[in-house]
């Protein structure tokens, strides 16, 4: 094989009461996954300010996902809304002058009790990133 | 310190030399980067980058016919958190060395990492003239600079006598064009750290520096003629309340000349801050003091007030009126105020980091004539008793 | 409301001669306007003005010149952000300006008590380089002509010609100027609140007589669908990807003026100015590894898509940013382009409405179902 097969750089930014221990539970009961996720603890994703999205993104992360707990099941009651609504501008945005950053962003729900489907998100992303290709922001040097 | 230079063949101009040499020294290992103007991708201006990759120096431009961001202030941006481990050669024109120099004494830039390479610097257009037409721009540059003819660049870069190695001594290497053999250009060391350079890239101290020296002493004897009679003639039309009222009645307080200057580092500057952001009573006060006040206040205060924050340090750098969207000559003016207050207490910004800031020096037996009144009054106060 | 008053007198006149006698009768305290500033330059600023001669004919006042040296809204801020007017003034500004106020007083940014808030259907105000080579006054004439036909001067701003926004909402009074005839003789003013109608109605000589027909005049839908389009056309030419994203602000300074002029930027000290975005070596060193080069200062697109997630809900597309930026990017439309697009997700105008929330300011449980997978 002449070509090193692309292995995308994911950050996760999960929040701890839901997404966080899902993954826990997943990698305590073994379930297999792809190792691209980098997560970084928060206690809500309505800690998730748009700007780490976009600095994660500008110093050439492949990916970004952003996980929490269900609308209405915030540990802190409407953390996960105020995401949602910071994640919907930032989307736009990316929409109308990159949509290629739009691409490689996402926000999902996994709860506690998901751990398998903690896993399917991983899966799903990791292929969804891996047909992106590598971020071409990682190479650009006039940001 | 050597008092030669080193040659450098120049034949197909002096950029594709310099950049030649500035690999060499990539190459070489005597540098682990450089920091230098490179064209932005869509070809219509210059970005100083800081680089490794020797590839992207095919686009490397030293000596730009723009100054969009002041070099000193990106110097300072670079090193302000410290030295770090790189060894960089920046390659600036004389005004952002000085600048950097100036902004090394306020503790905003470190430079013991910094291999600081000037050139003999023609000058460079006004931003806006440049941006309506690119390549225009770089043509018109080109033919100026070859013939030393300054009136195409900026009003202040038409007056400035600070263009060269010699009246600026701050730079580590400086690379003379003036007075230089057809086909060549000379590296001049002003420090042993430059010397040495030029030592590890194996370039010889056997060129004579008379030509070149004289070449820009005549230069500057005549740039400093030229800029003592505008200085001379801008001072009568700004001087009193009224005048200068009218070369700020159409200042729209951007503040965009405080943000591109080098030395203007402030975080938040105190005429954004909080101390100018007064209860409504105030404002009306003084409306109806006056029949009117103007809105946003204080436009003289900014710049005055600006002016005697900076001026000491200020290198005549340019770096505001490009940024001005009115026009204002807000350069030609603190030019004027620069020379003017930098006499008063014998200082030069940006000539030698050995000069201390007036500001945080003093001695007991100076400036008298700032105390004669007081002096006059106490004087016969001591006597009537 | 809004109560139409037909009033036989040109609307320049009749703003003056009102404005002279709300000060002089002391029912206003203040005027923030446009007026001369003196010097050759025949330069133009906001001012509040206290003195009623200010709008006698030959006073320093210009309501209505075509020129915005600042977002008027911005400075209604400036004016009330340490407190509420404790005693009334009139203003007399723009619509992209009367919303940009209207925002920032949902931002707790400004307070509306005591501001009579007059306003016009705008044709919109020259360049900066219109009023730095020749000026603007020896222009009036044409565009005064071309406001009574329903046009915009050619010369006017680009993010002006681009404007869909430009009949006001939230006035107190809104003089009708655009598309209206004869407006040296004769000027039809809309009073939206009972503030405005017991105003009006005290001051001798401007009862008026009441008039039938909308605000929005025929003349009113031609020039928004002729704006409109330009306005697809110019969004239209805005590059889009990354490589579009570093030509557009490849020229870029960081020098932050579009941030300065805005009037939604109100941070005392923004987050791209703080510590945090002063990078120390290390983030040099290590961009560098990983690139083999750099732009320095760092972070220029990350200002620019950053400050466009902080403020492009409320972005009401004044143009101010594109008219101060040293290196001629088109920065408002862009910003126009993307605050479009942010506020269309959650059907939100910036400005037109006091009561409706800044859509960063609250959320629905059950929304936005698209957002999250």
């Amino acid at each position: 094989m002449a070509e090193e097969t692309f292995k995308p750089t994911i950050i996760g930014f999960l929040c701890n009461w839901c997404t966080y221990a899902a993954a826990d539970s997943a990698g305590v009961s073994r379930m297999k996954m792809p190792s691209s996720v980098n997560i970084v603890r928060l206690m809500c994703t309505g800690r998730v300010d748009p700007l780490f999205v976009l600095t994660a993104l500008l110093r050439g992360a492949d990916g970004v996902l952003i996980s929490g707990c269900w609308p209405g099941q915030c540990h802190y009651q409407k953390g996960n809304l105020h995401a949602r609504r910071r994640a919907a501008v930032l989307q736009s945005i990316f929409e109308t002058l990159e949509p290629d950053m739009g691409n490689r962003f996402r926000l999902t729900w996994v709860a506690a009790s998901e751990a398998p489907r903690f896993v399917q998100v991983v899966k799903e992303f990791d292929k969804h990133i891996t047909q992106a290709g590598p971020s071409p922001i990682a190479e650009e040097m006039f940001l | 310190m050597s008092d030669k230079g080193a040659s450098l063949p120049a034949a197909q101009g002096l950029e594709t030399a310099l950049v030649g040499w500035l690999k060499e020294t990539l190459q070489k290992e005597i540098v682990d980067a450089l920091l230098v103007p490179v064209k932005v991708p869509a070809d219509d201006s210059f970005a100083y980058l800081l680089v490794q990759n020797p590839a992207v120096l095919d686009r490397a431009s030293p000596l730009p016919p723009v100054m969009p961001i002041q070099g000193g202030k990106v110097i300072s941006r670079l090193t302000m958190g410290g030295n770090g481990n790189l060894r960089i050669a920046a390659v600036v024109r004389p005004c952002e060395a000085r600048a950097a120099i100036e902004l090394t004494k306020l503790k905003q830039a470190y430079l013991d990492n910094l291999l600081l390479i000037t050139i003999d610097c023609p000058g460079v257009l006004p931003l806006s003239d440049y941006l309506a037409d690119p390549a225009a721009g770089a043509t018109r540059f080109a033919e100026a600079a070859a013939q030393g003819d300054r009136d195409p660049m900026r009003p202040v870069c038409q007056i400035c006598d600070h263009f060269s190695l010699r009246q600026a001594p701050a730079a580590d290497l400086h690379v003379g064009t003036l007075g230089c053999p057809e086909g060549t250009v000379v590296f001049v060391p002003g420090s042993p750290k430059g010397e040495k350079v030029l030592e590890e890239m194996g370039m010889a101290l056997d060129a004579a520096l008379d030509d070149w020296a004289g070449q820009v002493d005549e230069l500057a004897q005549a740039q400093t003629e030229r800029r003592q009679q505008a200085h001379a003639e801008l001072g009568q039309t700004i001087a009193g309340a009224d005048k200068l009222l009218g070369v700020f009645s159409t200042c729209i307080n951007c503040h965009n000349c405080q943000r591109a200057c080098p030395i203007c580092y402030c975080r938040q500057c105190y005429f954004e801050s909080a101390a100018l952001k007064l209860p409504p009573e105030n404002y009306m006060a003084r409306a109806e003091l006056k029949g009117a006040l103007r809105f946003s206040p204080d436009t003289l205060l900014f710049h005055i007030g600006r002016a005697t924050h900076m001026v000491l340090s200020c290198v005549s750098c340019g770096a505001c009126e490009d940024a001005c969207p009115m026009d204002i000559p807000v350069a030609q003016m603190f030019s004027l105020l620069a020379d003017r207050s930098q006499q008063e207490m014998n200082y030069v910004a940006g000539e030698s980091l050995a000069d201390v800031l007036p500001l945080v020096d003093y001695q007991m037996d100076e400036l008298h004539h700032m105390e004669q009144p007081y002096v006059e009054i106490y004087k016969q106060e001591v006597q009537d008793a | 409301m809004p109560e139409a008053r037909k009033i036989d007198k040109g609307a320049e006149q009749t703003i003056r001669e009102m404005l002279q006698a709300l000060l002089a009768s002391g029912q206003v305290s203040a005027v923030l306007s446009l007026g001369r500033t003196g010097g050759d330059q025949g330069g133009v600023a906001y001012s509040l003005f206290t003195d009623p001669e200010a709008f006698g004919p030959e006073g320093a006042a210009q309501p209505f010149f075509p020129l915005m040296p600042a977002n008027a809204g911005g400075l209604l801020s400036r004016l009330t952000f340490k407190g509420a007017l404790t005693k009334p003034i009139a203003a007399v500004i723009r619509p992209c300006e009367l919303r940009a106020f209207v925002e920032l007083v949902k931002l707790n940014e400004a307070r509306m008590d005591n501001v009579l808030l007059i306003s016009s259907t705008c044709s919109g105000v020259y360049t900066f380089n219109v009023a730095n080579n020749g000026g603007v006054k020896p222009r009036l004439p044409q565009y005064w002509k071309q406001v009574e036909q329903g046009e915009l001067d050619a010369d006017v701003r680009e993010s002006c010609r681009s404007c869909i926004h430009f009949v006001p909402r939230v006035a107190d009074i809104t003089v009708a100027l655009l598309g209206e005839g004869n407006l040296d003789t004769q000027c039809t003013l809309y009073l939206h609140t009972e503030k405005a109608a017991a105003l009006v109605d005290g001051l001798e000589g401007f009862q008026g007589t009441p008039a039938s027909g909308e605000l929005e005049t025929e003349a009113i839908q031609r020039s928004l669908g002729q704006r409109q389009a330009f306005r697809d056309e110019v969004f239209g030419q805005i590059e889009v990807g990354l490589q579009g994203l570093v030509h557009t602000f490849g020229r870029c300074i960081s020098c932050r003026a579009c941030k300065t002029v805005c009037p939604i930027c109100y941070c005392q000290l923004c987050y791209f100015d703080s510590p945090k975005c002063e990078r120390l070596p290390r983030f040099y060193e290590d961009e560098l590894l990983k690139k083999g080069g750099l732009r320095v200062p760092a972070d220029t697109i990350y200002f620019q898509i950053g400050r466009m997630a902080h403020m492009s809900a409320s972005c009401v597309g004044c143009g101010m940013c594109m008219d101060v930026c040293p290196a001629d990017i088109p920065v408002s439309t862009i910003f126009s382009k993307v605050g479009t697009a942010v506020q269309a997700v959650f059907d939100y105008v910036p400005g037109r409405d006091l009561e409706e929330p800044v859509p960063v300011q609250t959320f629905e449980q059950e929304e936005l179902a698209q957002v999250a997978t």
